[in-house]
């Protein structure tokens, strides 16, 4: 920070680099000035600490004196935080399963079957187009919690963040608990051995895999969404109403690829209703975000190029 | 009705003409009041009054004696003149006759 002290007591120097770093919380403009406020009125570096935590509080509490921003928790933060938790958990469990039949189970002699190879490929496959849509469904949700709420970003990515944290540790698991009883009361499956127990019965794959899954593949990529989300204000209005269509989409098609949660609403005995030409097409929807994204980096690159002319 | 702090800053920033801006201001406050002004306070009010358009306010030149960082002048509009007004007369008719304000003329 400019003038600051960068020298001086250990507690000093901490004080300011939080000062620094709480700062960028505020609005550049106001940043600045207030940065500037502090260096000029001679703050101690405790003093200048208690101020910006101050400004920082009082700027983020402000928009929950309003109504819009407890209907955002209710209806988007919390909600999405859940189902991407409960999805997230799902897809982790999923290719557990084949990142341990082949990291554990690990021979160089298969490498000579060309059937290794065509299973090896078919694998990668399933799981990168899984990996790819929870991304992309976390984009999505982070993209519409950014666009509807630019003004609290910081404060619900904390509560966004706090959600599928609550959700990896507490929700997810109850949740299959709760999901595994109702389909063994419902349909009087036996209770028969689970063919994947060998590899949840390691600490790894039971318990860090999902959350490394749910750190990169969901709180990585929503937190990128919020952040582009919160720019959408500065698009044309016709291509914002196409984004907003796609986001919907996007959102509707995880609650319907959520099958476990049709199961509950006994609405799985009909096929057809994910065997049809619209879900296929929601699912081609679901990618929007990596045709956004490529489209904008082409088009940053060319108004570079033009520039430079 | 303005609030007793929404007072405090118009006065201060009415006084100090020019040179209102944030620091200046909170000095001001800090030096008549003889109590801390946090930085959240006053901010957060100066926003509140401009959207009552009680003030102004537009980014300064920035200085050296502040690291090169700009200021947020403000300025009293003539809204905010009237209702500093309002307040210091409704303030004054009200005081009329109370203990503190009799011995206050006494002592005077």
């Amino acid at each position: 920070m400019g003038d600051e002290p960068s020298r001086g007591p250990m507690m000093t120097r901490v004080c300011w680099r939080l000062v620094e770093i709480l700062s960028l919380m505020l609005h550049p403009d106001e940043r600045d000035v207030v940065r500037g406020d502090l260096v000029e009125s001679g703050a101690a570096g405790s003093q200048a600490l208690r101020d910006v935590l101050g400004l920082v509080i009082r700027r983020q509490a402000a928009p929950w004196t309003h109504w819009r921003a407890w209907l955002i928790l209710a209806i988007l933060v919390v909600p999405l935080g859940m189902l991407l938790s409960v999805t997230s958990r799902s897809t982790a469990d999923g290719s557990a399963v084949y990142v341990w039949m082949y990291a554990n189970n690990w021979k160089w002699v298969d490498l000579g079957h060309a059937g290794f190879w065509h299973v090896l490929a078919e694998t990668v496959l399933l799981v990168f187009k899984g990996y790819m849509t929870l991304v992309c469904w976390s984009w999505t949700s982070g993209f519409v919690l950014g666009s509807v709420s630019r003004r609290m970003i910081q404060t619900n990515s904390v509560l966004f963040c706090l959600m599928l944290w609550f959700g990896a540790l507490v929700g997810a698991p109850r949740y299959f608990d709760y999901y595994l009883q109702y389909v063994h009361q419902t349909f009087g499956f036996p209770s028969l051995p689970d063919p994947n127990a060998p590899v949840f019965a390691l600490v790894f794959y039971r318990d860090m895999f999902p959350l490394i899954v749910q750190a990169v593949l969901v709180v990585g990529p929503a937190l990128w969404g919020m952040r582009q989300g919160a720019g959408m204000a500065r698009l044309r209005p016709l291509l914002r109403r196409i984004l907003w269509i796609a986001a919907i989409a996007t959102l509707a098609a995880m609650l319907i690829q959520n099958r476990e949660l049709w199961v509950f609403l006994n609405l799985y005995r009909r096929p057809g209703i994910w065997d049809g030409w619209q879900i296929w097409l929601l699912q081609v929807v679901v990618y929007w975000p990596v045709g956004y994204l490529v489209a904008g980096a082409i088009r940053r690159r060319w108004h570079r190029r033009m520039a430079s002319i | 009705m303005l609030g007793e702090f929404e007072y405090l800053i118009l006065s201060a920033a009415t006084r100090l003409r020019e040179d209102a801006y944030g620091a200046a201001i909170r000095q001001e406050i800090e030096d008549a009041t003889r109590h801390r002004c946090s930085i959240g306070a006053l901010y957060t009010t100066l926003d509140r009054l401009e959207a009552k358009g009680f003030i102004k306010t537009r980014m300064g030149d920035p200085t050296p004696q502040r690291g090169g960082r700009p200021k947020r002048m403000v300025r009293v509009t003539a809204m905010g003149i009237r209702a500093a007004s309002d307040f210091y007369a409704a303030v004054t008719r009200v005081s009329r006759g109370v203990s503190w304000e009799t011995n206050r003329v006494a002592v005077r």
